[in-house]
C-alpha cells in the first residue's frame, strides 16, 4: 500500500478500497506519523478514487490541525496532500 | 410479448440509467449514510435520505388522492411479520460489510469497483443459499405474522392514509425548514460533476414516483439477484433448481395499471414479470454509473486491494442477499417505497436495519482498520 517514500513525501496508493477504509486508513497514518508531519516537514500523499474521501479526509485532518489539498490527476484519481500548517 | 411489456422494459432501463448516473454523481450510498453516522457522526447524507422519504411520501399520497396511483398498497408488500425485523438486521450488517447496498453495489460496479463486483458475486451466492432454506424460513414468517390482511399502518388502525401520513409530513417539513434555515443542505466537494445529495434525493424520489405510476410499484431490484442465481444454478444443477420451492413461487401477480396487462413473476429461472421489471433496472443502474464515470474520466479498475476487503465485500454480499430474501425486500424497496406509505413490513425492516448497520460498522472497523478515536471525532 505504501508506494514510495523520499525525505519529505510518503505516498500511499489506496485506490479501489472498500468504503470507508480510505478515511480510516488515512486517519491512522496521520496519527502514526504525527511527529514527522509536525516536526520534519513530511507530507503524506494519498491517491484515491473514492469521490467521498476527497471531502471526508480534508475535513477530518483539518479537525486534527493539518492542512490538506485535493487535486484531480489526469489518470482519473484524486491526490490528497496532507501537511502541517506553517509554524 | 405484448407492447406494454416492451414499454416497461424500455421505461425501466431509462429509469435505471438515470438513477445510476444520479447515484454516482452524488455518491448516494444508503449503506454509507448509516455507517458514517455510527462511525463519524456524519449526518448530512441521512438528511438527504429523509428528504427522499418525505418527498416520496407526499408524491405517493398526492398520486393516490388524484387517482393516478391505482394500486395502493402496491403489489408484493404483505402483512408484517417479525422476520421483517430479523431480515433488516441481517441486511444492515451486510450492506456495511459489502461497502454498499443492493443498488450501491451496482453503481459502484459501473464505475469500475472490483470490491463491489465481489459483493455482487456474494449477492448471487446468498440468493442461491436462501433458496435452500426458504421453506424453513417461510414457516417462521408465517408463525410470526401479525395484523393479517393489513399492510399499512393506516389499514391496521382503519384510518384514512392521509390522516396517518399527515403528522409525518408535518414533522418532516419542519425539519426540512429548520435545516434550510441552518444552511445544512449543500455539501462542499472538490470532485468533478458533483451533484448535491439533496438534489439527488429529490430526483430519486421522482424516479420512484414515475416507477409507481407506470409499473404500479416503486423501485425494487433484489429479486433480480435471486433470478440471476437461479439461471446460473440451472446450468449446473437443473433438476435441483426445478425442485426448489422458492424458484417455483410466483409472488408477483397483478395487472399493470395503465394497460390492463396481467403480469406474474418470481425468482425462478424464467423470463417473467420480475425479469421484465427488474433486469432493465439492474442493467440501467450499472450503465448509468458507467457513463457518469467515463464522462468525468474516473472509470478505473483497480485490483490491488487487501484480501480481507474482498472477503468482507463477498461476505457482505451474501448477507445482503439473505437479508433481502428473509425480509423480503431490500432497502430501496422498503425505504424508498414502503416507508413513504407507512407499510408495516418497511417500518419493521428499518427497525432492524439500524442496529444491523451499527453491528456491521463495528465489525468493519475491527475487520479492516482500527480508528484513532481522537482523529475520528
Amino acid at each position: 500500500m505504501k508506494e514510495s517514500q523520499n525525505t519529505n513525501n510518503i505516498v500511499y496508493d489506496i485506490r479501489g478500497q472498500i468504503c470507508p477504509s480510505c478515511l480510516l486508513f488515512t486517519l491512522r497514518e496521520v496519527n502514526t506519523k504525527r511527529h514527522a508531519l509536525k516536526n520534519e516537514g513530511v507530507t503524506i500523499i494519498i491517491k484515491t478514487d473514492n469521490r467521498n474521501a476527497t471531502t471526508t479526509i480534508p475535513e477530518a485532518v483539518a479537525n486534527m490541525g493539518y492542512l490538506a489539498t485535493v487535486e484531480k490527476r489526469e489518470e482519473g484519481y484524486y491526490q490528497i496532500e496532507i501537511m502541517a500548517p506553517p509554524q | 410479448m405484448e407492447p406494454a411489456i416492451y414499454t416497461i422494459i424500455v421505461f425501466n432501463l431509462a429509469l435505471g440509467i438515470t438513477g445510476g448516473f444520479i447515484m454516482h454523481r452524488s455518491d448516494f450510498c444508503v449503506a454509507g449514510m448509516f455507517r458514517d453516522f455510527f462511525l463519524f457522526r456524519h449526518s448530512a447524507m441521512l438528511r438527504a435520505l429523509l428528504l427522499l422519504i418525505l418527498t416520496s411520501m407526499i408524491l405517493f399520497e398526492l398520486g393516490r388522492r388524484l387517482g393516478i396511483i391505482r394500486l395502493y398498497p402496491f403489489p408484493l408488500l404483505g402483512s408484517p411479520s417479525l422476520v421483517n425485523l430479523a431480515g433488516g438486521t441481517i441486511f444492515g450488517i451486510g450492506m456495511v460489510l459489502a461497502g454498499g447496498c443492493v443498488v450501491g453495489t451496482l453503481y459502484r460496479m459501473g464505475s469500475g469497483s472490483v470490491t463491489s463486483a465481489a459483493a455482487f458475486v456474494g449477492l448471487l451466492i446468498g440468493s442461491g443459499v436462501y433458496a435452500e432454506i426458504h421453506p424453513w424460513w417461510k414457516g417462521f414468517a408465517t408463525q410470526f405474522l401479525f395484523q393479517k390482511d393489513n399492510i399499512t399502518l393506516a389499514q391496521a388502525i382503519a384510518a384514512d392514509p392521509g390522516l396517518v401520513l399527515l403528522p409525518c409530513i408535518l414533522g418532516g417539513a419542519f425539519l426540512t425548514g429548520l435545516w434550510t434555515k441552518q444552511e445544512k443542505w449543500d455539501q462542499s466537494s472538490m470532485v468533478s460533476g458533483y451533484m448535491q445529495p439533496w438534489k439527488a434525493a429529490l430526483l430519486l424520489a421522482l424516479l420512484g414516483f414515475l416507477s409507481y405510476l407506470v409499473t404500479g410499484m416503486p423501485l425494487g431490484i433484489s429479486t433480480a439477484y435471486a433470478k440471476m442465481a437461479a439461471f446460473m444454478e440451472r446450468l449446473v444443477l437443473p433438476d435441483h433448481v426445478a425442485g426448489l420451492a422458492f424458484f417455483q413461487e410466483l409472488p408477483l401477480n397483478y395487472i399493470i395499471p395503465f394497460t390492463g396487462t396481467p403480469l406474474t413473476g418470481g425468482a425462478g429461472p424464467n423470463l417473467d414479470g420480475i425479469a421484465f421489471i427488474q433486469f432493465p433496472l439492474v442493467i440501467g443502474i450499472i450503465l448509468g454509473a458507467f457513463v457518469s464515470a467515463v464522462l468525468v474520466r474516473e472509470f478505473s479498475i483497480y485490483v490491488r486491494i487487501p484480501a480481507r476487503q474482498y472477503i468482507s465485500a463477498l461476505a457482505g454480499g451474501i448477507l445482503l442477499a439473505l437479508g433481502s430474501r428473509m425480509t423480503p425486500g431490500c432497502n430501496i424497496w422498503h425505504l424508498f417505497g414502503g416507508l413513504p406509505i407507512l407499510a408495516m413490513q418497511s417500518l419493521l425492516f428499518l427497525a432492524g436495519l439500524v442496529p444491523g448497520a451499527w453491528i456491521g460498522t463495528i465489525l468493519l472497523s475491527r475487520l479492516i482498520l482500527t480508528v484513532p478515536r481522537e482523529a475520528a471525532e
